[in-house]
């Protein structure tokens, strides 16, 4: 099966990179890696052939944040690795030089979250107006609301 | 050549969404395209971490009102890998036989939007027509004509009896035949043809390079289709055949949706016709054990993905909808560039933005002239344009 | 007199805008279902224009989000007046599922005035027929002309 040969794949070629792999299903495979091999990582996951990157899921686990890359290929195996940033500094390589289309979905990740995605093609903000006030993520779990005005003026 | 810059702004006539394209021209070339989105986004991926699992279907189905049963079942399908149950056979059988009514629904739809984006207004009256046979079958089966509310988790809600069984089968003789009257438009009409030939191009490897989804990657004869490579429901149990088309443009992409069309009335055929008897859910406890999941559906426009995790309580940790627009949205440049101004309306259209989808959370930019325009005007422009070059499609007979 | 004929060609043939500012899209696609051949909102004479300048009706849906709410008021002061609200669904009244969200500013009066809200998750086209025909006759009464709400600058010309 797919499954395998991935695990295969990724013990004996990434075995430093690539840790704590697990499959719940049949074509589903979770693993973690680090901020600092993901780009490595992410051109040989598709020299190998999982080449489409789905999407980008950015969480908020309290003392670090956890993004995660959805990659897949065309038989349905889908590869989910996980990387973790520090909350007091969240920063992440850009992706993008690997998997062009993926530029909305770091977007995101910079205009919800506040994470600081490096390398990443100049372009407007998305998905938040363009007078939001700098500094409110809304996806953090301890962001309530946007602060009111009589909380601003004092 | 001096280059113009002209804002294509959020109201335009004629359904679509407020989006913004910001488009470079040079002449009547385009050069470059800048595309501003957001005008949707509603903070639904927030608002799901504060509601249960059930509110969260019925706030799911509402990221998108022409895909709303697609969304809903990849939310429910992502819910029920991680408690663990296992759907009975007849509330599968539903659930697909409502997502394939839902994709015909909104193929016909599409294909009366670019028929009035080339000025063919004819089909659009034509094909919304048909469509209304459709909205009376989905009426009658779950009670309203969009957002039915018929998933729960472990199941559906509501069950087909017998008489709707039939009414879908007396109804699927008279869409056959009206579309294969369309399928022969698109195929020997060289008006048609002609406004649809050589616009917005894209390749294989530049679809498979920017992660082009659904008939737009079909379109360019990429075979990708989750109905075959990742099969949920019943797909796998009742065969199915993938549609794809070489013409890498906008004809191929209609070419794609009108066979689905009549690759989506066999299939119903043969789920209706083989509909099993049993219980048409599961009972699962209200709060949902740990973990996380991750489920794909081939929504009407493309591949749609949702990633939830839970952690135990009864409402989610985090809720994820990445929706088949916004994996089309980055091939959109690369499509219009080169193209001429009077072919944008028909290029964005041919892409089937749902921008509702995209945001739930275009600029040209450069010279001296500053000039504002809205869709409506544009999209006169562009059939003025090539009724001077002899295309002219109000003088189509049906 | 002359007014008199302006108010008749108001109320027997309005022309409508449509303005989606962040709704679903449920929507706005009963909105073109009511023009399609089934309902036919066209024998009314009611057409849908695309340029705010020409239109007397303006016919929104959708919660208003932060970023549509600048291009409602702007499109709302292009129309001439006088101009009708119709607020087309449960989410243009009162923000319906997305009440509270952060990017969501509430229902369409939030922004500007109303005249007629028309409700439904979608709005049936039927709905929406019945809701612009229910509109049209109080224009046509000079007594609750004012209930319309339009919107006058200057002196109000009310009879």
């Amino acid at each position: 099966m797919r499954n395998t040969e991935l695990i295969d794949f990724l013990q004996s070629k990434l075995a430093s990179s690539v840790t704590n792999i697990s499959t719940p299903r049949e074509k589903r495979v979770f693993a973690e890696t680090t901020v600092d091999n993901l780009v490595a990582v992410a051109t040989s996951l598709k020299e190998w052939g999982l080449y489409y990157l789905g999407t980008i899921t950015g969480l908020d686990s309290g003392d670090k944040f956890e993004i995660i890359y959805h990659f897949y290929d065309d038989y349905g195996l889908i590869f989910n690795l996980k990387v973790f940033t520090p909350r007091d500094n969240p920063k992440v390589p850009t992706v993008t030089t690997v998997f062009p289309g993926v530029f909305l979905y770091e977007r995101e990740l910079m205009d919800l979250l506040g994470i600081d995605v490096e390398g990443t093609p100049p372009n407007r903000r998305y998905p938040l107006p363009d007078d939001w006030p700098a500094g409110q993520y809304p996806l953090r779990k301890d962001w309530k609301g946007l602060p009111s005005v009589e909380e601003v003026s004092k | 050549m001096s280059q113009i810059k002209i804002p294509i702004g959020p109201q335009h006539p004629a359904l679509h969404e407020p989006e913004s394209f910001n488009l470079i021209l040079e002449g009547e070339t385009i050069v470059d395209a800048e595309v501003k989105l957001g005008y949707n986004h509603r903070g639904i991926e927030k608002a799901c971490e504060s509601r249960n699992y059930i509110q969260d279907i019925y706030l799911i189905e509402r990221v998108c009102g022409i895909c709303s049963h697609s969304h809903s079942t990849c939310f429910v399908q992502a819910v029920e890998e991680i408690a663990g149950v296992e759907v009975p056979l007849r509330a599968n059988y539903i659930r697909t036989i409502i997502g394939e009514l839902e994709r015909i629904h909104s193929h016909l739809l599409w294909l009366g939007v670019a028929g009035h984006e080339v000025g063919f207004e004819t089909l659009f009256m034509y094909s919304w027509r048909d469509r209304e046979i459709i909205m009376d079958i989905l009426a009658l089966i779950s009670g309203n004509r969009v957002n039915y509310a018929i998933n729960t988790i472990g199941g559906v809600r509501r069950d087909i009896t017998s008489e709707e069984v039939a009414q879908i089968l007396a109804n699927l003789q008279t869409l056959t035949e009206r579309t294969e009257f369309y399928l022969k438009l698109v195929n020997d009409e060289p008006t048609f043809m002609g406004r649809l030939f050589g616009v917005g191009k894209l390749s294989k490897d530049m679809a498979i390079s920017m992660g082009a989804v659904g008939p737009m990657a079909r379109g360019s004869g990429v075979s990708r289709d989750i109905r075959q490579d990742d099969p949920y429901g019943v797909y796998s149990q009742i065969g199915f055949k993938i549609v794809t088309d070489d013409h890498a443009d906008v004809l191929g992409r209609v070419i794609v949706r009108v066979n689905e069309l009549l690759e989506s009335y066999r299939m119903l055929r043969v789920l209706a016709e083989n509909l099993p008897e049993g219980p048409i859910a599961v009972k699962v406890p209200r709060k949902i054990p740990a973990g996380e999941a991750i489920a794909r559906y081939e929504a009407p426009r493309g591949e749609d993905i949702h990633y939830v995790r839970s952690n135990g309580t009864e409402m989610p940790e985090r809720v994820k909808v990445r929706a088949p627009t916004l994996a089309n949205l980055a091939s959109i440049r690369e499509m219009l560039r080169g193209g001429y101004l009077a072919d944008f309306p028909i290029v964005v259209a041919a892409l089937d933005p749902c921008f509702s989808c995209t945001d739930r959370a275009i600029r040209l930019v450069d010279g001296k002239n500053d000039h504002v325009i809205d869709w409506r005007q544009l999209r006169e422009y562009s059939i003025g344009w090539h009724k001077q070059r002899g295309v002219e499609l109000s003088k189509i007979g049906c | 007199m002359l007014k008199k004929l302006v108010k008749w060609a108001r109320v027997k043939s309005p022309w409508i805008l449509h303005f989606n500012t962040g709704a679903c899209n449920a929507c706005d696609i009963e909105i073109l279902a009511a023009l399609t051949p089934r309902f036919d909102l066209e024998r009314f004479g009611v057409q849908l224009k695309a340029t705010p300048r020409h239109a007397d009706v303006i016919l929104c849906s959708g919660p208003v989000t932060k970023q549509a709410k600048d291009r409602l008021t702007r499109i709302y002061e292009q129309m001439p007046e006088p101009k009708f609200v119709v607020a087309v669904g449960t989410c243009a009244i009162s923000g319906g599922v997305f009440d509270g969200c952060y990017n969501v500013e509430g229902g369409i009066d939030s922004t500007i005035p109303v005249a007629a809200y028309i409700p439904g998750c979608p709005a049936s086209p039927e709905a929406i027929i019945d809701g612009v025909v229910k509109l049209l006759e109080r224009i046509d009464q000079p007594e609750h002309f004012q209930e319309a709400r339009p919107v006058y600058i200057g002196e109000g010309e009310s009879k």
